[in-house]
């Protein structure tokens, strides 16, 4: 069969471009909703929590305002990206039952309107560190983008497993609102990592959120790195997963289309 | 010189797996697990093999449940089969709906835009031919409005202008495309038409015959996910109505079985009544309420005492000679009608009417007007027409039987039966009531 859309960017690129527009349009802010959102959650769990955790950098300046915000924003990344994805296939069921395009493009496009609200939100963080007048190591703004990417990856490789199997049971939207807040409190975002016990460590990392989060605050913030075979095997673990997770779509897909 | 082939589909297979309740939960699901068998398989089409020639106009037809929607939307990409294959040469529109992805919230402009890359044009595409889109559409006005200020029709003629832009070598179409009015219904399929004068394909899924009578070039029709027949329009569509004429003689079949059921549960329900009636007013000695239970008895009785005659059974026999109530148009028709003398009567008088159930009457005749005499020791009495010419339709027949004057019947059965008339071939296509003998002549 010859290919029914010459160029699949295209289509996915007018889906998300949609999406985003529809996201704001009739609200008196639009567009500012998408950086408002993040801080106000950082504004509120700033103030409940810098009087409990405080950590400092070595020049003795304290650093939870930024470790908090960086925390934040990746998560909701994160957890806006894979909550879009899950839903994806069946918000648009229209595209699914009535139309053929590859439903990976509906995935895709619903993942790209939440790196696109990421994006913009690096505004903020650029704009705080700023304030603090406080420079990165380039190593570590390179690490910090490469760990974005893999945030992206994780969110992909979910939704290709997630927005398929979500057709066939609609509970699992509850499920994984759950999980995601036991992620988020699984993970130092509000609390840096050296506050829990040391023998907990190695078991908290196993979550990629928290390893991600916690190893692009070590390097923006304090410049430590990890060592690097940390981070060939996280890289490892990570191509595994999208991979399946492709091999796992494909399986699915066939009979999304029934089940819907 | 032999036509290339658009589509050609081998050994097609599709089953649908229909749970008894939906699983759509993690609960459901684990309870499933351990129940034997939570699910029945329905077998959608059936070894299904054909091919569809380039430029051609072929129609898909078949009752509901046939498997001919399911058909479409393997040819469409939007199910997999289980078996066998698709080969489709050309770009094929995967849509089976107009105007998929339409948002109410986004202006005309992005609609189009949004509309036409799901159909699988390209942003350069879109921009060429947006300004002769709108034309089209004849919504130039109120392009940068936004569609949920759009009346339902404006909808329409956006989505239709889009799909027709879309520029595809074939042409999928279920019949939900052809909803609308009829003004509209007819542009869409004159629409299409012009697509088969370029050379393109179209496929029309529909279970209007006369759609596919009069635009189509081949047909086919399923029955239970199987071809039962495949070519020639007239043969297919015959075959159809056939097809359908034994399918409605076996339902009336069965409505009678359940009519008579019901009419004899009815009778022995207001037997017990009176019975229950006649032992109250018993009981409580109000002989006034038995002297009229019993005078109403009476007076039927006197009822049955005048009456003369009493029509038992009317049979409708066609070709085959055999009661039934589906024929088709020409057929030999015979009404027979059985009666019982129950006081002999020398001057009877038996009448058929039949109507249209649209309204109007077809036909009315009566023994006297035909200077028939009716012999009382007799019990049968039939009307026999060599061919009844009944258009494709409905009709109700009067059976009555009268003594010398028509104002006082005997015997009266208004809408005893309903009869339907199917047509074949080119009298399919006529309209009216009656096929009336006719030619055309030129100067």
């Amino acid at each position: 069969m010859k290919k029914q859309h010459e160029n699949y960017q295209e289509l996915i690129w007018r889906l998300a471009k949609t999406d985003f527009k529809l996201r704001y349009q009739g609200s008196i802010l639009g567009y500012f909703w998408a950086l408002l959102k993040p801080m106000l959650t950082f504004t509120v769990l700033y103030f409940v929590f810098s009087s409990i955790f405080n950590p400092r950098n070595s020049d003795g300046v304290s650093t939870y305002s930024l470790e908090l915000l960086v925390g934040i924003l990746m998560y909701s990344f994160f957890a806006e990206g894979t909550g879009a994805g899950l839903s994806s296939l069946m918000s648009k069921a229209q595209l699914v039952t009535k139309i053929y395009v590859p439903r990976w493009t509906i995935i895709l496009a619903a993942t790209i309107n939440s790196a696109m609200i990421y994006s913009m939100n690096l505004l903020i963080i650029v704009a705080l560190f700023a304030i603090k007048g406080f420079l990165p190591e380039w190593q570590a703004v390179a690490l910090f983008f490469l760990f974005s990417f893999f945030i992206y990856i994780l969110i992909v490789s979910f939704s290709f497993i997630a927005a398929p199997l979500f057709v066939k049971f609609r509970d699992l939207s509850m499920i994984w609102e759950v999980l995601l807040m036991i992620i988020m409190y699984a993970s130092p975002i509000i609390y840096p990592l050296v506050t829990l016990p040391a023998k907990y460590h190695q078991l908290i990392l196993l979550n990629p959120v928290a390893f991600i989060v916690h190893f692009t605050k070590e390097s923006l913030i304090h410049a430590h790195y990890a060592d690097p075979s940390q981070y060939l095997i996280f890289i490892i673990m990570l191509i595994a997963f999208f991979v399946s997770s492709i091999f796992i779509y494909q399986k699915m897909i066939k009979r999304v289309a029934e089940n819907m | 010189m032999k036509k290339p082939i658009a589509i050609k589909v081998n050994n097609l297979s599709k089953t649908f797996v229909i749970p008894h309740e939906k699983i759509t939960s993690l609960r459901s699901a684990a309870i499933t697990v351990f129940k034997k068998k939570g699910y029945e398989e329905f077998e959608a089409l059936d070894d299904v093999s054909f091919e569809i020639k380039k430029g051609e106009f072929f129609g898909i037809i078949g009752r509901n449940g046939s498997g001919k929607s399911t058909l479409l939307k393997i040819l469409a990409g939007i199910y997999t089969p289980d078996q066998g294959s698709v080969r489709v040469d050309g770009l094929i529109s995967p849509f089976l709906e107009l105007g998929i992805g339409f948002n109410p919230e986004l202006s005309g402009r992005d609609n189009i835009y949004l509309n036409a890359t799901v159909l699988g044009m390209s942003e350069k595409e879109v921009d060429e031919k947006f300004d002769e889109i709108v034309h089209f559409s004849e919504l130039g006005r109120f392009i940068d409005q936004k569609l949920k200020n759009y009346s339902s029709g404006m909808r329409v003629r956006l989505a239709f202008s889009v799909s027709i832009h879309a520029n595809r070598e074939i042409l999928l179409m279920d019949e939900v495309l052809a909803v609308g009015d009829n003004n509209f219904q007819s542009k869409c399929l004159e629409e299409f038409r012009k697509y088969k004068s370029m050379g393109r394909t179209v496929v029309l899924v529909t279970h209007d015959i006369n759609v596919v009578r009069r635009y189509c070039d081949r047909a086919m029709l399923l029955r239970q996910g199987k071809i039962v027949s495949i070519g020639d329009v007239n043969k297919v569509t015959d075959q159809y109505v056939f097809d359908n004429m034994s399918d409605e003689e076996k339902r009336l079949l069965e409505e009678e079985k359940y009519r008579v059921k019901k009419e004899a549960e009815e009778k022995a329900r207001r037997e017990r009544e009176d019975k229950i009636k006649l032992a109250k007013a018993k009981k409580e000695q109000l002989a006034l309420e038995k002297k009229k239970i019993e005078e109403e008895k009476k007076a039927k009785a006197e009822k049955e005492r005048n009456r003369f005659v009493e029509i038992t059974k009317v049979e409708f026999l066609g070709k085959e000679g055999r009661d039934k109530k589906v024929f088709e148009t020409g057929e030999k028709v015979s009404i027979k009608i059985k009666y019982k003398v129950i006081k002999p009567y020398k001057e009877l008088n038996f009448g058929v009417g039949l109507h249209a159930v649209s309204g109007g009457q077809i036909f009315g005749y009566n023994t006297q007007m035909d200077d028939i005499e009716v012999q009382d020791n007799k019990t049968e009495l039939t009307l026999a027409f060599d061919s009844l010419p009944l258009l494709e339709g409905e009709y109700f027949v009067n059976i009555a039987c009268w003594g010398a004057v028509e104002q006082s019947h005997y015997d009266f059965k208004p809408n005893y039966a309903t009869l339907k008339f199917f047509a074949k071939g080119r009298k399919g296509k006529y309209r009216g009531f009656v096929d009336i003998p006719h030619k055309w002549l030129d100067s």
